[in-house]
């Protein structure tokens, strides 16, 4: 990460346990877009990981009175020292320690309680294919995304399909009538 | 003879609507072979056998294979290293494409790059081939690579550096969507329900399922017929 990014991400990692603490669920899904660039163009582990903890908080908040979810204000304590931490490695230099703080924060989210785990580990996998049609949207391929976010092609496609993804101008690369005109002859 | 190259994304299309009779029915109207890299045979079997979610979808990809109407590369008698090798040399080629945050950007995966593989291998053997290919890096790379370029800097709102020498072999590739194979079902007798309306619901059943084509494309597709 360059001194920039650095700095982006110590304040986007402030402002996750601001809203956090505020149970402030738009915020995240807000912030939880902010590491997609870099998700997508440098592919390394932390931004992914970082974008799929914030997406996943986001949705716990929500859904956080109809989950009654038990030691909630522990988990949030144990969450924020745990970004702490991360923020703290980072104005160190300290990437591998910084790696380590954000993986645990994950496994932290996975275990948040164990009535919820089922639960937990879908909002976890829905997070990662909802950040993985982002970054296909950055026009990294099915394949590349599917296997950056741990997830198959199967989940991706029928949820890209959903979205607006196709939609746009670059996606035309030939005349239809032309393609059609290919295929028709390629199959006499 | 004549080769379609199968990439996950049509297979999986066709698997989830339910439309895998159309290959079946398609390949018997074709004086050729539907053929599958192991690469991709990964992504529609291997893999999502092991997924309850999908395992059904898996298996039913799985009886296409042991029907043979979808055939590995060695029933052309092209060994799965070659593919193998090749498929690195290109993804090399592609995942230097775009440079953007201090970083080659790796575009494509390995499903993907052994379809161009095992096309430029059945080139050199002078058979005619399509890739068919519902993802949209791969084609745009291929057909109109400048827009790729503009996906990525507008969405990283940035500008980025691209290597387009690098990839000027890659426009040879001919490709066709689910889509399309689609239509050309339709126009075959092939989509077993009737009339200009099964048309319409099953273009939009391949977009909905992933196919990377515009409403646009469809609503031409629509007025082709």
């Amino acid at each position: 990460m360059d001194k920039e990014e650095v700095q982006h991400t110590i304040t986007m990692l402030k402002e996750t346990k601001q809203s956090l603490l505020t149970n402030n669920s738009l915020k995240l899904l807000e912030l939880s877009n902010q590491k997609i660039h870099s998700a997508s163009c440098v592919q390394d582990i932390e931004s992914i990981t970082l974008t799929i903890i914030i997406y996943s908080l986001a949705k716990f908040i929500e859904r956080r009175n109809i989950l009654k979810i038990k030691h909630w204000n522990n988990f949030v304590k144990k969450m924020n020292l745990l970004l702490d931490l991360a923020v703290s490695a980072l104005e160190k230099d300290n990437s591998k320690a910084y790696q380590d703080y954000i993986l645990k924060a994950k496994s932290s989210l996975e275990s948040m309680s164990p009535s919820l785990k089922q639960y937990a580990k879908e909002i976890i996998r829905n997070a990662c294919i909802n950040k993985a049609s982002h970054i296909y949207k950055h026009g990294i391929s099915m394949e590349q995304t599917a296997k950056l976010l741990g997830i198959t092609q199967w989940e991706l496609l029928e949820y890209t399909g959903l979205t607006k993804a196709a939609d746009t101008n670059q996606n035309r690369t030939m005349n239809e009538k032309s393609r059609i005109k290919m295929l028709v002859e390629f199959f006499e | 003879m004549k080769v379609i190259i199968f990439d996950a994304g049509p297979i999986i299309n066709f698997s989830i609507n339910g439309m895998l009779d159309i290959l079946e029915s398609l390949k018997k109207s074709f004086n050729g072979k539907f053929i599958i890299t192991d690469a991709v045979k990964k992504e529609v079997v291997d893999n999502p056998i092991n997924v309850p979610r999908f395992e059904l979808g898996a298996l039913r990809v799985q009886a296409l294979i042991n029907k043979g109407v979808l055939e590995p590369p060695s029933a052309l008698n092209i060994d799965g290293e070659i593919i193998k090798k090749e498929s690195q040399r290109l993804m090399n080629i592609a995942n230097h494409y775009i440079f953007s945050r201090g970083t080659w950007v790796n575009i494509i995966s390995d499903g993907e790059t052994s379809c161009l593989a095992l096309s430029n291998e059945l080139n050199k053997m002078k058979i005619e081939n399509i890739i068919a290919i519902d993802e949209r890096t791969t084609r745009i790379l291929s057909e109109k690579p400048e827009n790729l370029q503009k996906i990525i800097s507008d969405k990283i709102h940035a500008n980025v550096k691209v290597q387009l020498s690098n990839i000027e072999e890659f426009s040879s590739f001919r490709f066709v969507r689910s889509t399309e194979l689609v239509y050309l079902a339709y126009k075959k007798n092939l989509l077993g329900i009737p009339g200009k309306k099964a048309l319409e619901a099953a273009l939009y059943a391949t977009k909905f399922k992933g196919s990377s084509v515009t409403f646009e494309e469809i609503e031409e597709l629509k007025k082709l017929n």
